[in-house]
């Protein structure tokens, strides 16, 4: 009963493991996948690194056990894809919004649920809102501004 | 930074769970892992077997009557917070749910995990205590309702017995002329609290429950009795100086647990922005 099998759903691919029943899913996407744009930092959850989308929600991937994925949908960094998307990429790039990268899949899939909401946030609103993300290089001025961007973007492109 | 090994339990029925519970040694229930996690990853803990709830479809019910409302154990905070389910304290539960950690962490951590966990620096804990909610319990032995303020008996430490699960928590409606004051000191967003004040007001009575100062919410009695003698604002001295008799802190602990009050007060009586988070 240690080892479990999960069927679960990532970026858009129906996958099967068989793995030791104590893996996260940050580990069963990174050694048994090979999807290592989800970055373990703390975890504790602390970080926010390892923030990926769970049936569309973020979650701590080190805070979450594969097992308990069963059936679950699963989009990690390398499979966030369509137009918020790109917005929030080219928003990150425009607005110098990393450094080393190593928090940016976790800042991006956080962002991301931000923008598909379509609802305006102010400044301090947004640092409230990515506060479950820390970044150890850039300075978070630049992250705000992009989220930000992205977020009024969005709205733009339906209005 | 990886968990023990352990083996994996996904019931799909309380009664299931009850049996698993009833009969493996070691074995812990698994909510949203949120606290559960972090522990393993640590190895803090190394249960032998972990019994995962979050599969159960009844514990995600909940239930709504005059008297109050009624949510499964695994209810989210995010559910709380983004009003999916009904809230009998009129803003006070989706106020403190938005306040729990970071969205990652409220999209899984449940009502009942906190609740199990007994962090008296946590939400749950004093908010519900505040509230005279109660958990339904069930074991193979039968079941009982304790009421939260029974539920925590120190840091970490709960009147749960090992086989007993936590099914459903159960929050009154908050009276009528009732209002409300929450603040939450924390030295960042999404950190636990280093002072949780929470504030009823009405008419002819002020109850106060405070959070982070003991190992368990506690109800600020003598400091209620100073407010009821006075005529007017106290002074911060004097509030300082009733929590103190209340919880035995002193210094710069006791002085941001008088100003946690004094503004959860200030927001229940409607002079500030109602629940105003503040971090020092
Ligand atoms: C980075 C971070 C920041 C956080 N910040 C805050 C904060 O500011 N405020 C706050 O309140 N919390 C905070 N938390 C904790 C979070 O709220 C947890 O969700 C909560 O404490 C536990 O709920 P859970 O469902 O995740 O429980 P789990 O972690 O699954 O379990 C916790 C304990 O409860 C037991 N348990 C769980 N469910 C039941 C049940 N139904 N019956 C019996 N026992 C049960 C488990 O066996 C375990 O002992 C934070 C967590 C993280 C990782
Ligand atoms: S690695 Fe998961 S939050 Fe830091
Ligand atoms: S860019 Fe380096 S940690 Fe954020």
């Amino acid at each position: 009963m240690s080892e479990i099998t999960v069927e679960l759903t990532v970026n858009r691919r129906a996958r099967t493991a068989t793995v030791p029943a104590r893996t996260t899913l940050a580990d069963l996407l990174r050694d048994s996948f090979g999807l290592t744009g989800t970055h373990l930092g703390c975890e504790q959850g602390v970080c926010g690194a390892c923030t990926v989308l769970l049936d569309e929600l973020p979650v701590r991937a080190c805070l979450t056990l594969a097992a308990s994925c069963q059936g679950s949908e699963v989009v990690t960094i390398e499979g966030l894809d369509g137009p918020d998307a790109e917005r929030i990429r080219a928003a990150f790039s425009r607005e110098g919004a990393l450094q080393c990268g190593f928090c940016t899949p976790g800042m991006v899939l956080s962002c991301y649920e931000l923008a598909r909401r379509r609802q305006v946030l102010t400044r301090d609103e947004a640092c409230m809102a990515m506060s479950g993300n820390i970044c150890r290089c850039t300075g978070y001025n630049g992250i705000i501004r992009a989220v930000r961007s992205a977020i009024a973007e969005g709205i733009e492109s339906e209005s | 930074m990886k968990p023990a090994e352990f083996a994996y339990h996904r019931p799909d029925s309380v009664e299931e769970a009850l049996g698993l519970l009833g009969e493996l040694e070691e074995a812990k229930v698994l909510g949203g892992g949120q606290s559960l996690l972090p522990i393993l990853n640590m190895r803090l803990a190394a249960p032998a077997h972990l019994i995962d709830i979050t599969g159960i479809r009844a514990l995600r019910r909940f239930e709504e009557d005059d008297s109050g409302v009624r949510y499964g154990a695994v209810t989210t905070h995010m559910m709380i917070e983004d009003g999916l389910v009904p809230d009998p304290a009129r803003g006070l539960l989706p106020h403190a749910a938005a306040g729990i950690g970071y969205r990652a962490v409220r999209n899984r951590g449940t009502i009942a995990g906190s609740l199990a966990h007994s962090d008296s620096s946590a939400e749950w804990p004093t908010v519900l205590s505040a509230l005279d909610a109660a958990v339904h319990v069930r074991s193979n032995r039968g079941d009982r309702r304790i009421p939260v303020r029974e539920l925590l008996l120190g840091f970490f430490t709960t009147a749960l017995a090992e086989d007993e699960l936590i099914t459903a928590v159960e929050v009154p409606r908050l009276r009528e002329g009732t209002r409300w004051g929450m603040v939450k000191m924390a030295r960042k967003p999404g950190e636990f609290a280093e002072s949780l004040a929470i504030t009823l007001v009405r008419p002819g009575e002020t109850e106060i429950w405070l959070g982070a100062a003991r190992d368990v919410p506690v109800r600020l009695a003598e400091t209620e009795t100073v407010l009821a003698g006075s005529i007017g604002p106290i002074a911060l001295e004097q509030l300082a100086e009733a929590i103190g008799a209340d919880t035995g802190s002193s210094g710069y602990e006791r002085q941001r647990h008088a100003v946690a009050v004094r503004r959860a007060l200030e927001t229940a009586r409607g002079e500030t922005v109602r629940g105003a988070e503040v971090h020092v």
